[in-house]
């Protein structure tokens, strides 16, 4: 018990150690940036400095021009998130439990998701206008291929051990649906879930910035066109923000479905 | 009880047909414990699939109790595997309960009996314990806990303690025949190794090396309550002993033959 305890200590004091560590790695590079920018060591026109990108985006926040931009990329990565993971896991589902649709749609799943996303945006655009739809489009393009390829080998991996002793016991097929091949594929689209909150912001920023009024993506495409590195600087930090919010969140949904699992040593 | 009739076993392979057991017959009386020996390849393992109901039958006919198996998994049957097959996303309360959660029992009733399972293969206090908490003994006892709570007639176990050392496998087999004295299910057990078969059973079947065949079956008449480790100290169980190994061993002969000629 009393090892137990001294265990415990310890690891709050490691954990206490890098947390701090991990704050003062960051106030050098800030102070460094802000110094070097000062003295003229590094050219605040092309990395601006961070006291500016401060005011700029205390001046986003404070004057909301921000909040109008940041509510349209979530909207275009959250709608595409949801519309790629429904989509990934009925087809991926459907394919699984009928092998010859799935023969007969192989190669063209193939090649779509062999051919680069981004030459697909203009499409898009052209297709579905500057507006939400197709960036929600560019996202679920992303997202479904992943989701879908996870549900599909999460569902045609299972251990036939597993399967065979539910069956044994009198299991139907709902109950291996339920018991077994559901919790499996799950395990699987979890992993590949925050690969894919990735690949949503990635699809809304492009999506944005090749033709769009509003979103991230598009402050940092006008800040470029206006030679404002102030501007793409800040827009860019209000996005790592938001994608490391995200991805902090679906880290935490993950651990709490993932419990059973063995901790890698 | 479990009749096997002339049951033959075929599977095509690349290189051509393979017959993994031919002919094959042997009856367990309701109530016995037998046990079937054989070299490794000689086709126990899909003997037991086949009563199992989980791989379709060539030729021949396997009844149980009344009804013949045919077209899928037969009711009242229990089947422990050789390698664990418990689901590693449920605790192991959750894993005993399975059976009666999936014959829809109520909720409290449900519980309580897996409570009651899990203390009795003396895993009290285990409850919330994934599998992959568990050492391969634990998992062992859960795996025989989650086929006995629905009290299937019919048990059939394949090598299910080869993978365990020593000491655990002598402790789980007797602990196996406290909690079959019990029940009393009719067993068929597989496995390569004599000792455990005799120690065991009522009764020893010997397969030929692949395609198994019945070879011989001998009655074990030693007296029950069994202690494993203590009756092979007994000289009925050597002079049993000598008397089947002289079957297996030239089967276990032709099998290592085959084996290393390939």
């Amino acid at each position: 018990m009393k090892s137990r305890r001294a265990t415990h200590a310890r690891r709050a004091s490691e954990r206490l150690r890098l947390t701090v560590g991990r704050a003062l790695l960051l106030a050098a590079i800030v102070v460094a940036w802000e110094l070097g920018a000062r003295a003229g060591v590094i050219d605040p026109y092309f990395v601006s400095r961070p006291s500016r990108l401060a005011q700029t985006m205390a001046g986003w926040f404070a004057g909301g021009f921000i909040y109008r931009h940041i509510w349209a990329t979530v909207q275009e990565a959250v709608i595409g998130l949801a519309v790629g993971i429904v989509g990934g896991v009925l087809v991926g589902m459907v394919f699984a439990f009928f092998p010859f649709l799935s023969g007969l749609f192989h190669p063209l799943i193939v090649v779509f998701n062999a051919t680069p996303r981004i030459a697909l945006a203009p499409l898009f655009i052209v297709w579905l206008g500057i507006g939400l739809t197709s960036k929600v489009a560019m996202v679920v393009s992303l997202v479904f291929f992943i989701i879908f390829f996870s549900t599909y080998a999460g569902l045609r991996d299972v251990d036939v051990n597993l399967i065979n002793h539910v069956r044994v016991m009198g299991g139907t097929r709902r109950d291996l649906m339920r018991h077994v091949l559901l919790p499996s594929a799950l395990t699987w689209i979890f992993a590949s879930l925050r690969a894919c909150v990735g690949f949503a912001v990635i699809g809304a920023i492009i999506g944005e910035y090749l033709g769009a009024d509003r979103g991230i993506g598009w402050i940092v495409q006008y800040g470029e066109s206006m030679f404002d590195s102030n501007m793409v600087i800040a827009g860019l930090l209000v996005l790592m923000v938001f994608v490391a919010t995200l991805d902090g969140s679906l880290g935490w949904l993950e651990r709490r479905f993932s419990h059973w699992k063995q901790k890698p040593l | 009880m479990i009749t096997v009739e002339r049951v033959t076993q075929t599977f095509e392979t690349p290189a051509g047909e393979f017959t993994a057991v031919r002919d094959v017959s042997f009856r367990v009386s309701a109530g016995r414990f037998v046990s079937l020996v054989g070299p490794s390849g000689c086709g126990k393992t899909t003997l037991l699939g086949m009563i199992a109901g989980l791989l379709p039958v060539s030729a021949g006919r396997i009844v149980l109790g009344d009804r013949p198996v045919s077209g899928g998994v037969p009711p009242d049957i229990g089947y422990l595997f050789q390698r664990d097959a418990l689901l590693p996303w449920k605790t192991a309360l959750q894993n005993v309960a399975l059976p009666l959660t999936i014959r829809g029992r109520p909720a409290g009733e449900t519980r309580a009996r897996a409570v009651e399972w899990l203390r009795r293969v003396g895993l009290a206090g285990f409850e919330s314990y994934y599998p992959h908490q568990l050492s391969g003994g634990m998992r062992k006892r859960v795996s025989l806990a989650t086929t006995l709570i629905y009290g299937p007639s019919v048990l059939l176990m394949d090598e299910p303690f080869s993978a365990l050392d020593v000491q655990t496998r002598n402790l789980m087999e007797n602990e196996l025949l406290e909690l079959w004295a019990e029940t009393r299910n009719t067993v068929l057990f597989i496995t390569h190794d004599l000792e455990e078969a005799i120690a065991l059973s009522d009764e020893v079947i010997v397969l030929t090396a692949g395609p198994g065949r019945v070879k011989a079956s001998y009655p074990i008449p030693l007296p029950r309550p069994r202690n494993v480790i203590e009756i092979r100290f007994r000289e009925e169980f050597t002079r049993l002993y000598e008397q089947i190994w002289k079957d297996l061993r030239d089967e276990v002969q032709a099998s290592y033959a085959r084996a290393t000629r390939l």
